[in-house]
């Protein structure tokens, strides 16, 4: 795990993307060179009404400028609050935390699984992949939502010049379902052993991907979220049952796990 | 003048009254790695309990109105790794380490601490005989005068450094408790453990815990510890470590003078990890701008309406 630092920032950049998502960008941040896909930080919104620090995947890092972002929908009084933050309110930061996904080989395909809100952490995998000279020619990033106001950031994700495959379960883009069919049959289609799954979403997509990927022996990772009190592994709050009968906390094991160790 | 924030209880002296609070800094590791634990006046570990306990299974947390209630249920890696993969790491700290202790039965306590006995590395024992959140031992003990006295009178004759018996709110009168604690032998006293609580999850008709009630802690009960403390620091002769809310210097000063002659830091770390040394400082600064030299002069000096 990596070692965090605790700090106060502000929010430099606040964009509305509809159907209650928001991307908060943060400056100045120390720690942005050091922030990897998969890590989260965990933020105290000012005052006393919202106890909880609020755990958020980081979206993106732009070290030079010292940004970090964050994606996320409003789900509760935290997310409420933090959606009301204006441009120049201080944050406290705590982070990096988490264990980062571990990156693909070169030449295998990259398989993305992102559900709704869970896509910010396989956007910064897919991006920091392409600087590290992967092709983005061999990421297919599927993006799975219950209509077309859940797939958001779609131009960003094409920009990278990664196969985009939205999916939908009202079919109002791309196919009609749940984002695991198009995913078993792309893999049905190409040598397992060369597939790599990195999901991240809600829990029944992610207990789906977890099941496909098990069943047709594709390695990977998935990310989970989980209430999280003090995101650095002390209060034990935020433990998953893994299949060898343990558990895991989410914080500090993860938020990454491997395909088959959590029991979704 | 430079204030000294050093503090003696029963012969062990520690550089400063601020501790953590058991369950609230794991085994030391990962608090570590935010700040140097020498910071600390001391550490107190996470429960341990003679077999490992995975605990209740999530969710186990949940927030509430300035605090949280947990129903954690003692998860711990037991006794024997304890000692073999915790302790070395924190011998090698420069703060003094109580282990908390926690047992279904007399036996268990007595068991644990009688291991506990023979590791050189630690200062003093905590018993939790006030978890509220296991089905046997725990609270069972904290809420009875005879049974307190039985296992902290059991405990000091296999353990034979300094013991303290930690308390729990969910009583009737916890002076009583004190009192029995002290008369079976205790060292000190540490108060209050969570209070009894739960929340409910309107849309689904659940408990927002799969234990059904938790224990509630954070800013939330501060003000029913500071009295708990103040009536067992004017009845009962041995020291208190005040404990519930303390989330800042002010709070720690409020605890002092209501007669606790050190704090333990819980909740906060969750929010704030460098909350114990936030307090320290600002401990450090009171004492000097109100140019009070020891810790002493501000012990129980609440001055109280006739």
């Amino acid at each position: 795990m990596t070692k965090p630092t605790c700090e106060d920032t502000f929010l430099k950049k606040r964009r509305s993307l509809g159907n209650d998502y928001y991307s908060l960008t943060f400056s100045p941040y120390s720690q942005a060179e050091r922030c990897r896909p998969g890590h989260f930080v965990h933020l105290k919104l000012p005052g006393n009404d919202v106890f909880f620090r609020r755990a958020f995947s980081i979206a993106a890092v732009s070290p030079s400028a010292g940004e970090m972002e964050i994606i996320f929908k409003i789900v509760g009084r935290g997310t409420r609050a933090m959606a009301h933050l204006r441009p120049g309110d201080p944050i406290n930061l705590l982070g990096p935390l988490g264990t980062p996904f571990k990156r693909p080989r070169k030449r295998e395909h990259t398989l993305m699984v992102a559900g709704g809100i869970g896509f910010p952490p396989l956007l910064f995998l897919a991006r920091d992949m392409i600087s590290r000279g992967h092709d983005p020619k061999r990421i297919e990033f599927f993006y799975g939502g219950r209509t077309a106001g859940d797939v958001i950031e779609r131009s960003r994700i094409k920009k990278l010049g990664v196969t985009f495959r939205p999916v939908t379960e009202d079919g109002s883009l791309g196919s009609k379902g749940l984002v695991t069919v198009p995913v078993e049959e792309f893999i049905e289609n190409h040598d397992n052993g060369n597939c790599r799954i990195y999901g991240c979403g809600p829990e029944g997509m992610l207990k789906s991907t977890n099941e496909l990927a098990l069943r047709l022996g594709v390695p990977g990772q998935i990310s989970l979220e989980a209430p999280m009190p003090c995101g650095i592994g002390v209060c034990l709050g935020c433990v998953v049952p893994l299949t060898d009968g343990g558990h895991a906390r989410v914080c500090c094991d993860g938020p990454v796990f491997s395909i088959g160790e959590v029991a979704l | 003048m430079t204030a000294d924030l050093g503090i003696t209880i029963a012969g062990v002296e520690f550089a400063n009254p601020v501790w953590t609070a058991s369950g609230c800094c794991g085994y030391g590791e990962e608090l570590a790695r935010v700040f140097p634990l020498s910071r600390l006046g001391a550490l107190v570990t996470k429960s341990i309990t003679l077999e490992p306990r995975l605990g209740h299974p999530p969710p186990r947390v949940a927030e509430t109105s300035a605090g949280m209630l947990n129903a954690i249920g003692l998860a711990n890696v037991g006794v024997e790794s304890f000692i073999d993969e915790k302790i070395p790491f924190l011998a090698r700290q420069k703060t003094r380490t109580i282990v908390n202790v926690a047992g279904s039965t007399m036996g268990e306590y007595i068991e644990v601490c009688q291991r506990l006995n023979d590791v050189e590395h630690l200062d003093m024992v905590e018993l939790n005989i006030s978890c509220p959140n296991v089905d046997k031992g725990g609270m069972q003990f904290g809420a009875d005068p005879s049974l307190t006295e039985e296992v902290v009178k059991s405990v000091k004759k296999v353990f034979t450094r300094p013991v303290i018996a930690k308390l729990s709110p969910n009583v009737t009168d916890i002076v009583e408790i004190a009192r029995a604690a002290e008369q079976g032998g205790a060292d000190a006293v540490s108060l209050i453990n969570s209070m009894v609580g739960t929340a409910v999850d309107i849309e689904t008709w659940r408990p927002r815990l799969t234990n059904n009630t938790g224990g509630l802690t954070g800013p939330a009960i501060k003000p029913i510890a500071l009295a708990m403390v103040s009536a067992v620091h004017s009845s009962c002769r041995l020291p208190v470590i005040g404990i519930g809310g303390i989330a800042g210097w002010a709070d720690a000063v409020e605890f002092l003078l209501c007669g606790a002659t050190a704090v333990q830091v819980g909740t906060a770390v969750f929010v704030e990890p460098e909350a114990p040394v936030k307090i320290v400082r600002g401990l450090r600064e009171y004492m000097r701008r109100k140019k009070l030299r020891t810790v002493n002069d501000l012990i129980g000096r609440v001055r109280k309406y006739g």
